[in-house]
């Protein structure tokens, strides 16, 4: 029964993961150049999840399997004075639309709402279960 | 009492196909299983009924059948969950159904607690009985 908490655990880590790079989507909707200082508009980053709990080797849970680039196009602002701007006048800046980030972060908090009353109820069965032994 | 501890071992078991599945919401392609508590009941109310037909219907293992997700062995219940296939399928290839799942997890997790208290309560009349004092 102890191990029924791990699966929750695990699928709370992995919300947190996703929350954590939609934050740094949204946090970097506008950069356009890279930690180097050169011009690299940032792309979205995608975190994909698949089954089983490497970290405690359960095939319940849940684990964020890889984080993909987001290769759809970067969006052109029209800026001609713009340092990096290209031969028509456009900026490119990351391929992160606000409104879908904020989208996929509500997701992400009611996911990890839901893992919490799970183990919740994992927890109230457990302490159940102990009370028939005190 | 072979009956409380078969419902506790039933809901123990569907409760980590649960957490399971609510761990895995977001996860591209999960398809979620269960165990079907109908067919859990019809065979526990076989097996009970078959019970009390015989001469010492208080004495003597219950025998409950094998269904097609459940096996009670000696050394514990072995189960062969299904999908659960009750909702549209997602564009992640996910059918999940949150709300359903989540009724699920607090009707087992209230039946787990009942038959946790229930086999409390037979364990305090055998202490009575053994004490032999009120």
């Amino acid at each position: 029964m102890f191990g029924v908490l791990d699966t929750s655990t695990s699928a709370l880590v992995a919300q947190r993961v996703r929350l954590e790079t939609i934050a740094a989507n949204l946090a970097n909707a506008n950069s356009i150049y890279d930690a180097q200082g050169n011009y690299s508009p940032y792309r979205r980053r995608v975190p994909v999840f698949a089954p089983g709990d490497p970290t405690t080797g359960n095939a319940s849970g849940v684990h964020v399997a890889r984080i993909l680039i987001d290769d759809s196009p970067l969006r052109p602002v029209y800026e001609p004075g713009h340092p990096h701007a290209d031969a028509n006048g456009y900026v490119y800046y990351p391929n992160i639309d606000p409104t879908m980030e904020q989208i996929n972060a509500l997701e992400a908090s009611r996911a990890y709402e839901a893992n919490i009353v799970a183990a919740e109820a994992t927890k109230s069965m457990i302490q159940a279960s102990l009370r028939l032994l005190a | 009492m072979p009956a409380l501890e078969r419902l506790v071992q039933f809901t123990t078991a569907r409760h980590r196909l649960l957490t399971h599945n609510i761990a895995n919401l977001s996860t591209p392609y999960f398809k979620p299983v269960d165990l079907d508590p109908k067919s859990f009941q019809a065979a526990m109310r076989e097996a009970i009924d078959k019970r009390r037909k015989r001469p010492a219907p208080l004495s003597g293992p219950l025998e409950i059948r094998s269904t097609r997700q459940l096996r009670f062995e000696p050394n514990g219940l072995q189960v062969k969950p299904s999908p659960r296939n009750e909702n549209i399928l997602f564009h992640d290839q996910n059918n999940r159904d949150l709300e359903r799942l989540m009724q699920d997890l607090a009707e087992n997790t209230m039946a787990h607690n009942a038959g946790i208290q229930m086999l409390a309560s037979e364990f305090d009349m055998l202490k009575l009985a053994i004490r032999e004092r009120i």
